[in-house]
C-alpha cells in the first residue's frame, strides 16, 4: 500500500511511464496474438503434409503449375510403396486474390473416400455432412470462416466462380487452411478448373482427366521421404514431389520472420520502456534523497532501500503490463470481430501470450529499477539528510 | 559503567580534491550508562561529526597513528562494516533530528512502525510498541495524522516516539529543539529528561542552546575538532538527575 501511495504522489510521471510501457506491451500482445494465429495455420499445414507426398507439375505455391492427368495417377500407383494415390484439384476461390494474411480462400476438389481411410488430418461437419461418393453434382462443404463470410447455412445456395453450389455441410473450425476452403466433388472442380485454362488448352484437354495435384499415401513402413525419392525417379524431372519436410522448410521461413518481428517489438518496448522507467525511478530517488537518508539513519539497510526502489519499479511494470494486456485484448477482439465477416480472423490471444506480456513488463520494471536502486542504496545517510 | 567510550576519533572530510576539512582531530570521550549529556560548541567545532560517529552513521577514520576505538557497551564498533553499523543503529540507537525528519507520506504511527520494521519487530508486537511510544509522548490520539497535519512540536514528539520505540540503549539528538519556540523546546526537553529519569535512558544531545545544555547532567564543550572540557562527570542517578554545573 505504501508503495502505491509513493507512485500516487507522482501521478503524472508515473502515468506517462506506465503509458509508455503499456503501449509496448500492447504491441507485444497484438503481434504475439498474430503470431499465434500464424503458427496455428502453419502447424495445421505441417500436420497435413507430414504423412504423405503431394505430386504436381510446377509448384502450387509458386503459381506456374500445369494440370496433371488422371493417367499420372495410374503411373504413380505402380510405384513400389504406394498405398493410395488420389487426384485433387486446388484452385483459388477468386483469381483476384492477392497476398493475404494467412491462407487464401480455396476451392478444393477431391474424390470422397479417395484416401481409403489413410488421411490423418480429419475434418468434421459442424452442421450438415461431409461429401460422399453419391455427391456427383454441384454440392459443397464450406469451411467455417468461409461459411460465415458467405453467410451460408446448410441447404442454402452459394456461387463459386459464377457456378451455383448447394451447401450440404459446414466444417468445424480447424484454425488452419480448411476454414477458408470450399470442398467440392472432383467432377465439379474439374469443370471450374477447365474455365481457368486458356481457350486453346480448353479444347485440347479431357475435362474428366484433369487434376492439379495427386495425393500419395505411402504403405505402412515406407516413409514419405523414401517414397518421394522413388516417385521422383519414376515420374521424371518435370514433376514436383513435396513431402512434409519440404512444406516445413518452405513455411518455416514465414514463421521465422514472424518471430523476428515479435522479437523486434519486444526489444523496442524493452528499450523505450526500460529507459523511461530508469528515468522515472532515478527522478523518484533524487526527490526522495532526504527520505532515504532518514530511513538509512534509523536503520534501513542498503538492501532494504534497494528492495524498496526495485519493488516500486516492478509495480510500475506490472501495472503497465496489465494495462497493455487489457488494451491489446480489446484490440485483438475488435479486429477479429471486424474481420470475421470477411473471413479475416488474424489474432489468437492465448493465455501463454497474456502471461508472457505481463511477466515481461514486470521483469522489465524490476530490472530498470536496479540502477536507481543501487544509486539510492549508496547514498551517505548524513549527506542525504542534509539534502534540500 | 560506560555505555560509549571513544579514543583517537578522527574524521577528515574531503570537500574537493584539494580542499579537506579536519572535523575531528583526535577525540577521547566517555559517556556513562543513564547519563544525559549535552555536546556544545560553536559551528564547525566538530560536534555534529562527533555525534555522527557516536551514532554509527559514519565510521571514524582509520588513523595512521593509534587506531580509533569506539566501544558500545564494551564492544569495539570502530571498524564495523556499513551493514553491521546499520544493524546496530536499528536495534540499539534512537535518533532525533533538528528538522524532525519524518517521512512525509507516512502517518505518525507508520513513521514509528518504520523503526520497528528495521529493528526486526513486526506485526502485532510492532503495532503495540508504536502505540505505546506515541502514548508516552502524548500523541496516541494523533497516530493517524500525516506530519503535515501536525505542529512542529508534535512532529518532534513523533520523532522522539520513533527513536524510543525499540527501547534503544542510547538516544542521539541533533539540535532537537533547534526549530522549536521556547515553550515547545521546554516540552521536548522535559520529555527527554523524563525518559532519562524513569527508564534510565542514555541521551546524547548536540545543542547551541545553553539553556538546553544546562538542563543536562553534563556539558561536553568542543572547539576546533577537539574536546575542550569534558564537564564534571557524575552519576546522574546518585544526584537524582540534578543538573551538574560544568562551567568552562
Amino acid at each position: 500500500m505504501r508503495l502505491l501511495r509513493d507512485l500516487g504522489r507522482r501521478k503524472l510521471r508515473s502515468f506517462l511511464t506506465i503509458t509508455g510501457i503499456a503501449i509496448g506491451i500492447m504491441a507485444l500482445v497484438v503481434f504475439g496474438s498474430m503470431a499465434n494465429k500464424m503458427n496455428a495455420l502453419i502447424n495445421g499445414g505441417s500436420k497435413y503434409y507430414a504423412d504423405k507426398d503431394v505430386v504436381s507439375i510446377g509448384s502450387m505455391f509458386s503459381g506456374n503449375f500445369q494440370p496433371l492427368s488422371l493417367s499420372d495417377v495410374e503411373k504413380i500407383k505402380l510405384v513400389d510403396g504406394v498405398a493410395v494415390a488420389t487426384p485433387a484439384i486446388d484452385m483459388l476461390l477468386d483469381d483476384s486474390t492477392t497476398a493475404t494474411m494467412g491462407t487464401p480462400e480455396m476451392i478444393s476438389g477431391s474424390i470422397a473416400g479417395g484416401d481409403q481411410g489413410l488421411e490423418n488430418f480429419k475434418v468434421y461437419a459442424a452442421s450438415g455432412r461431409l461429401l460422399t461418393k453419391d455427391d456427383t453434382g454441384n454440392q459443397v462443404v464450406l469451411g467455417s470462416d468461409l461459411a460465415r463470410k458467405m453467410n451460408a447455412s446448410v441447404g442454402s445456395t452459394v456461387t463459386l466462380r459464377s457456378t451455383q453450389f448447394q451447401v450440404v455441410g459446414i466444417l468445424e473450425p480447424t484454425l488452419t487452411a480448411p476454414d477458408k476452403s470450399a470442398m467440392v466433388p472432383l467432377g465439379a472442380a474439374q469443370q471450374l478448373f477447365l474455365k481457368t485454362l486458356p481457350p486453346m488448352l480448353q479444347n485440347a484437354v479431357n475435362v474428366n482427366e484433369l487434376a492439379t495435384s495427386i495425393i500419395v499415401y505411402p504403405n505402412k513402413g515406407v516413409s514419405p521421404e523414401t517414397l518421394k525419392t522413388r516417385l521422383e525417379a519414376a515420374l521424371g524431372k518435370s514433376y514436383t514431389v513435396m513431402d512434409g519436410k519440404d512444406f516445413d522448410a518452405m513455411l518455416g521461413s514465414i514463421s521465422t520472420i514472424f518471430s523476428l518481428v515479435l522479437t523486434g517489438v519486444a526489444m523496442l518496448s524493452l528499450l523505450v520502456g526500460g529507459l523511461s522507467t530508469i528515468n522515472t525511478m532515478a527522478m523518484s530517488v533524487a526527490e526522495r534523497t532526504r527520505e532515504i537518508g532518514i530511513k538509512r539513519a534509523i536503520g534501513a539497510s542498503r538492501w532494504r532501500i534497494r528492495r524498496e526502489v526495485v519493488l516500486e519499479s516492478a509495480a510500475i511494470g506490472l501495472m503497465a503490463g496489465l494495462i497493455g494486456l487489457a488494451i491489446g485484448a480489446v484490440m485483438t477482439t475488435v479486429f477479429n470481430d471486424l474481420g470475421r465477416p470477411s473471413g479475416n480472423v488474424l489474432f489468437d490471444l492465448t493465455l501463454g501470450t497474456a502471461l508472457t506480456a505481463v511477466v515481461f513488463a514486470t521483469g522489465l520494471g524490476a530490472v530498470a529499477g536496479f540502477v536507481p536502486a543501487w544509486h539510492a542504496s549508496r547514498l551517505d545517510p548524513v549527506t542525504a539528510l542534509r539534502y534540500e | 559503567m560506560e555505555i560509549l567510550e571513544g579514543r583517537n576519533l578522527r574524521k577528515t572530510y574531503k570537500l574537493s580534491r584539494k580542499n579537506t576539512v579536519e572535523a575531528l582531530k583526535g577525540v577521547e570521550i566517555s559517556i556513562g550508562q543513564g547519563e544525559m549529556v549535552a555536546i556544545m560548541g560553536p559551528s564547525g567545532s566538530g560536534k555534529s561529526t562527533l555525534m555522527h560517529i557516536l551514532g554509527l552513521l559514519h565510521a571514524p577514520d582509520p588513523n595512521h597513528g593509534p587506531a580509533p576505538e569506539l566501544f558500545l557497551a564494551g564492544q569495539n564498533v570502530a571498524a564495523l562494516s556499513d551493514n553491521d553499523r546499520t544493524k546496530l543503529r536499528a536495534r540499539r540507537m534512537g535518533f532525533v533530528f533538528q528538522d524532525f525528519n519524518l517521512v512525509p507520506t507516512l502517518t505518525a504511527i507508520e513513521n514509528v512502525l518504520l523503526a520497528c520494521d528495521y529493528a526486526g519487530i513486526k506485526g502485532g508486537a510492532a503495532k503495540t510498541a508504536a502505540l505505546e511510544a506515541l502514548g508516552l509522548v502524548g500523541l496516541a490520539d494523533r497516530a493517524n495524522h500525516k506530519p503535515s497535519e501536525l505542529s512542529g512540536g508534535e512532529q518532534q514528539r513523533v520523532a522522539i516516539a520513533r527513536a524510543l520505540v525499540n527501547k534503544p540503549e542510547i538516544i542521539l539528538a541533533d539540535e532537537p529543539t533547534g526549530n522549536l519556540d521556547s515553550e515547545r523546546s521546554a516540552e521536548v526537553l522535559a520529555l527527554l529528561r523524563q525518559f532519562n529519569r524513569e527508564h534510565g535512558q542514555t541521551i546524547v544531545l548536540v545543542t547551541h542552546d545553553s539553556e538546553v545544555g544546562e538542563a543536562c547532567d553534563r556539558i561536553i564543550r568542543m572547539r576546533d575538532g577537539r574536546i575542550r572540557d569534558h564537564g564534571l562527570q557524575a552519576s546522574a542517578r546518585a544526584l537524582g538527575g540534578q543538573p551538574v554545573a560544568a562551567s568552562a
